[in-house]
């Protein structure tokens, strides 16, 4: 008999605690509730691990990168971020991407791994060429080509008009023809390789 | 009017002095820092013209006292960047023991050039054994403050907390934390721990205009220390604390207590941060060797020494009530018998 309350008590006592031990950890997720990121505009800063879980495995939140960053494009994911909480992203709609590899030499663990400027590969530019202003024949423009830091290797003006913009393989999406595209609804966007540079409609 | 006793210089009394320099210093650093990075960028975007005055004046304010050092701020004022959790220091990348163990757990393997940028610290631990939680956490700063604070609201005669849990808790948090990590995948003792929180946090405030959701859980820390438990996160909780106190456990550098000049007066334990008992020689792998003990005794009883291991309980000190009346009934036993 005794031994059993021993027993129960000391389950008692070990629960209580593991219960107060996960204290911390259950606060820090009550406070961060779940809400879903939108990645659809966010792309990692250069040099990230291939696969956001890599990414997010390797990150520890330091925030060196946006510290060091020029531009200042690097940004964190808050409270919405859910599991990435705290590690950064890049969205180019606000603040684009210079390519200056020093996020990529300040980072202390290999989550963004340093490499050479071609070899960055945050997405590739995809062009709706239902918006753009030279595509539909609403203006001359070409702020995307003259913007970009890669030159003619990764985006140029289409053969026959001059300022019809035509993404390239080179392109390593660093999203500078995001920032500084002028039409509202933002025809030029940074998408994953697979999706291709040309907007596909459905009809 | 008495007159004010007058007792030599001793340098280890004034270390707890120099601890809130460097304590006071760490912060700085952190506030400063972010704003130097919010410099840099309009160097290197060359736009003064198109600042904001508000701007306008932290641009002028920061070429002003950073101009008789670096020609060209753009690049020169990186020597120093980033917070006690990872950091680079004129081109050596120095973290936070903590954060590799976190990392290591959260990826499954063992990324060298990561592991080693923790060598430094790691080796300062097991010699001072857990000297950062008070000499440069940035979370000792403000959770000293709080401290204070208790102290005038308990004069004030407000009744706050006061428990006491098993010190013991904070390596099932680490334990935790790094079981969690390594399920979870990504590092989440880096959402809990202090220091970390704390320079993230000034850098979201100063450079990506407003606090993340890191400050509400700080905020919650200090509220558990001034209503709960006094100093109850860095003594029960902290999974960075427990980690340099599992590294520190056989530091050499240790505080010792001189029996002979002890009088038991239990203002150690009474300053003891970490609720640790100094009178009793019970200093254990918590003690951070933040030495305010040393400052606060009034018989300089308390010294640092280089041993691996605590003294024994010493007994009661023999400038003490306790020690002179056993003493002296000794004494006057042989005397007459």
């Amino acid at each position: 008999m005794m031994r059993r309350r021993g027993f129960l008590q000391q389950i008692t006592v070990g629960g209580g605690v593991l219960a107060a031990g996960m204290l911390p950890y259950g606060l820090a997720r009550l406070l961060a509730p779940p809400v879903k990121a939108d990645p659809h505009t966010h792309l990692r800063p250069p040099g990230a691990l291939e696969g956001d879980a890599a990414f997010v495995d390797a990150c520890i939140g330091c925030g060196l990168c946006a510290e060091v960053c020029p531009p200042r494009c690097i940004r964190f994911y808050g409270r919405e971020g859910g599991d990435r909480v705290n590690t950064p992203y890049i969205d180019p709609e606000v603040k684009a991407c210079i390519l200056c590899n020093k996020c990529m030499e300040v980072c202390p663990t290999e989550a963004l791994t340093e490499r050479p400027r071609d070899e960055i590969d945050m997405g590739i530019a995809q062009i709706d060429r239902a918006a753009c202003y030279p595509w539909v024949d609403r203006g001359i423009c070409g702020a995307c080509v003259s913007i970009c830091p890669l030159g003619d290797r990764a985006i140029s003006f289409e053969m026959w008009n001059q300022y019809r913009p035509i993404v390239k393989q080179a392109c390593v999406g660093c999203g500078l023809c995001v920032e500084v595209c002028p039409e509202p609804s933002l025809p030029i966007r940074v998408v994953e390789r697979s999706q291709g540079t040309v907007v596909q409609h459905s009809i | 009017m008495t007159e004010p006793i007058k007792r030599p210089f001793l340098f280890r009394r004034h270390l707890n002095k120099l601890r809130w320099l460097s304590l006071g210093l760490v912060f700085a650093m952190l506030v400063v820092l972010p704003f130097l990075s919010v410099y840099q960028t309009y160097v290197a975007a060359h736009a003064y013209d198109l600042l904001p005055p508000s701007d306008k004046k932290l641009y002028d304010i920061m070429e002003t006292l950073s101009s008789p050092f670096v020609d060209d701020p753009a690049t020169d004022l990186d020597a120093i960047k980033g917070t006690t959790w990872s950091g680079t220091f004129f081109g050596y990348k120095i973290s936070d023991p903590l954060a590799v163990v976190g990392q290591t757990a959260a990826g499954l393997t063992v990324y060298w050039p990561f592991v080693l940028s923790a060598l430094v610290p790691v080796l300062l631990t097991l010699a001072l054994g857990r000297f950062f939680c008070g000499w440069i956490c940035p979370a000792t700063f403000l959770y000293e403050l709080n401290t204070n604070l208790a102290a005038w609201l308990r004069k004030a005669g407000f009744r706050l907390g006061h428990l006491h849990f098993d010190r013991r808790l904070k390596y099932l948090v680490l334990a935790l934390g790094v079981v969690l990590s390594a399920v979870t995948g990504s590092v989440l003792v880096a959402a809990i721990y202090p220091p970390a929180i704390i320079g993230r946090e000034i850098y979201y405030a100063v450079a990506l205009g407003g606090f993340g959701a890191g400050a509400v859980f700080f905020v919650m820390t200090l509220l558990f220390d001034l209503l709960v438990a006094q100093r109850g996160f860095c003594r029960y909780l902290c999974p960075g604390g427990a980690l340099y106190s599992l590294l520190g456990r056989y530091r050499p550098l240790r505080i010792r207590r001189v029996v002979e000049d002890c009088n038991d007066c239990v203002k150690c334990n009474a300053v003891c941060e970490f609720g640790l008992d100094p009178m009793r020689d019970d200093f254990g792998q918590e003690c951070n060797n933040c030495s305010a003990c040393i400052a606060v005794c009034p018989t300089d009883a308390l010294v640092f020494t280089i041993h691996i291991k605590d003294l024994p309980d010493q007994g009661a000190g023999h400038l003490g009530r306790h020690y002179r009346k056993v003493h002296e009934a000794e004494a006057l036993r042989q005397e007459t018998g």
